[in-house]
């Protein structure tokens, strides 16, 4: 994990591909007929929605595996995506918001998805206001975990209930564009680069972030020691 | 259709510069923990050197 | 079970305060809404579900305060406790908590908001019960976790009120349903939403509360 040749490989290649899909967006895709030239926002939020969404997963999952099998590890990991999430979650709710405005003329809609998204976002945020008030570090990570278990699981019924909640009043705004919205094949492969690219981005951060929540767990382990055996040392002979 | 281009140029903006604030978050924590890391070595030494009333716990892999 | 059950409300000496504050809570929306609102039952059913929903956080909240006073907790865990029956007496303790603020809600709500004591209280009834287990259910789980941090009461609703979304989604829907009289097959979507919320909840809280209570 802490291999820096794959870090930097990791690094090189988001970089690579966030370029791609920066000239993709404004040189290569044509802009959506109808909706003009701020549609092209579409081809950032929907995988920053992607990363938010799969981040949030992980931390579930890392949750899991720190209450079976207790290795500090795990929850370094999941710190590290609650926090990566976090950021790719609120630029999703600041870009969608930007999209919103000059197509459907307004800042913020209840929205499906963009309620969904905004629900994630107070849970992201919860998580990580829990992780900096509790000042025992091991009960903290007990705790993390069973938030971000909690979390995760309810968040397909979240999903469930807004999209009948929405339903039901009749939206004045369609919903934002599907993958089947998508009739040019340049659309679709702006598209798989751009979500490929954050998904590398994504990676990379977790990398970064993950191996150094790990050396800070392993050095305060370290301080710890050395803390007792100063003090064993300098003992009175 | 370019009279929306002011909300595309914030929109992607404000992603790449989170993006590299992150980063730049990431590096000077990095940097903090070198610093707390050489403290740590410098008191490593400082014990192995002496001659202890006990021996120094090994250090973790 | 049955001592942590009295323990547990024992600690609900202010149980009558902290009901009267609820209710305010609907006279507070009352004025908010204005007096043209005040006749739709979508505002009526919303109305109940805040004052409910905000009874249910300072019950919790409450209720851990009063044990930590007691060092009831430290004494619950010296006996040889499964921490998921401990669990299940405090969703117990919380659900009649809960379930009596419902009912004092109702009353208030139907005086407020100008509505009949009929059938549509018959059909509210369930929808109420489902409310309750689920959120008696997430609260227990979560104000265990929120009363050991700094700052804990104040990060209770920051928790609980996202993941409870689902559940009040649905339950003001078939709340304001039921009030208008319609028959339980319309709101049968709102209602598998509650179960399958009230199902995961206490699974999970049973489960995961080892997790929480552990290592004292």
């Amino acid at each position: 994990m802490n291999n820096p040749t794959i870090r930097n490989w990791l690094g090189f290649s988001t970089l690579a591909l966030m370029l791609a899909s920066l000239f993709m967006v404004f040189d290569y895709v044509p802009p959506d007929a109808e909706m003009g030239i701020a549609q092209l926002i579409f081809y950032y939020h929907v995988p920053l929605a992607w990363v938010a969404f799969a981040s949030f997963g992980l931390v579930a999952i890392a949750g899991i595996f720190y209450l079976w099998l207790g290795d500090q590890l795990w929850d370094d990991l999941g710190y590290a995506a609650a926090e990566t999430g976090m950021v790719f979650c609120t630029l999703m709710i600041i870009a969608g918001s930007i999209w919103a405005k000059p197509i459907w003329g307004t800042w913020w809609t209840w929205d499906s998805r963009l309620t969904m998204t905004f629900i994630l976002w107070l849970m992201y945020g919860g998580y990580l206001m829990l992780r900096a008030s509790a000042d025992d570090t091991l009960q903290v990570a007990r705790f993390g975990a069973v938030i971000g278990i909690v979390a995760a699981m309810d968040v397909p019924i979240v999903i469930v209930s807004v999209r009948l909640w929405r339903t039901i009043h009749p939206a004045v705004l369609v919903t934002k564009q599907g993958t089947h919205g998508l009739e040019d094949p340049r659309m679709v492969w702006t598209l798989l680069v751009s979500l490929t690219a954050f998904t590398l981005l994504w990676a990379w951060f977790l990398m970064l972030r993950f191996t150094q929540l790990r050396t800070r767990s392993r050095m305060s382990k370290l301080a710890g020691r050395i803390a007792l055996a100063t003090v064993a040392a300098s003992d009175p002979k | 259709m370019g009279a929306h281009f002011g909300y595309l140029f914030a929109a992607y903006s404000i992603i790449f510069v989170a993006i590299f604030l992150y980063v730049m978050f990431i590096w000077r924590r990095q940097a903090a923990l070198d610093a707390e890391l050489r403290t740590l070595e410098a008191r490593m030494a400082a014990l192995t050197e002496r001659p202890a009333a006990g021996a120094p716990p090994r250090p973790d892999a | 079970m049955r001592k942590d059950l009295r323990l547990e409300l024992r600690s609900g000496e202010s149980t009558l305060a902290l009901l009267a504050l609820s209710m305010l809570v609907l006279v507070v929306l009352v004025f908010a809404l204005g007096a043209a609102r005040v006749r739709s039952v979508d505002a009526a059913a919303g109305a109940l579900w805040v004052a409910m929903v905000f009874a249910g956080m300072l019950g919790a909240n409450r209720a851990l305060l009063a044990e930590r006073d007691n060092g009831a907790i430290r004494g619950l865990l010296l006996s040889p406790l499964d921490p998921s029956t401990l669990y299940a007496a405090k969703l117990c303790a919380a659900l009649i908590f809960m379930a009596v603020a419902e009912v004092g809600a109702v009353i208030l709500m139907v005086l407020f908001f100008n509505l009949d004591f009929d059938a549509s209280m018959a059909r509210l009834a369930p929808i109420l019960v489902l409310g309750a287990i689920g959120f008696s259910a997430l609260a227990t789980l979560l104000s265990a976790i929120t009363g050991r941090t700094r700052g804990g009461d104040m990060l209770l609703p920051i928790l609980a009120v996202p993941i409870f979304v689902p559940a009040l989604i649905a339950g003001v829907k078939a709340s304001a349903a039921a009030l208008a009289g319609a028959p339980f097959e319309s709101m049968g979507d709102w209602l598998k939403i509650m179960i399958a919320f009230d199902v995961l909840f206490v699974t999970a809280g049973y489960l995961l509360f080892e997790h929480v209570v552990g290592g004292e």
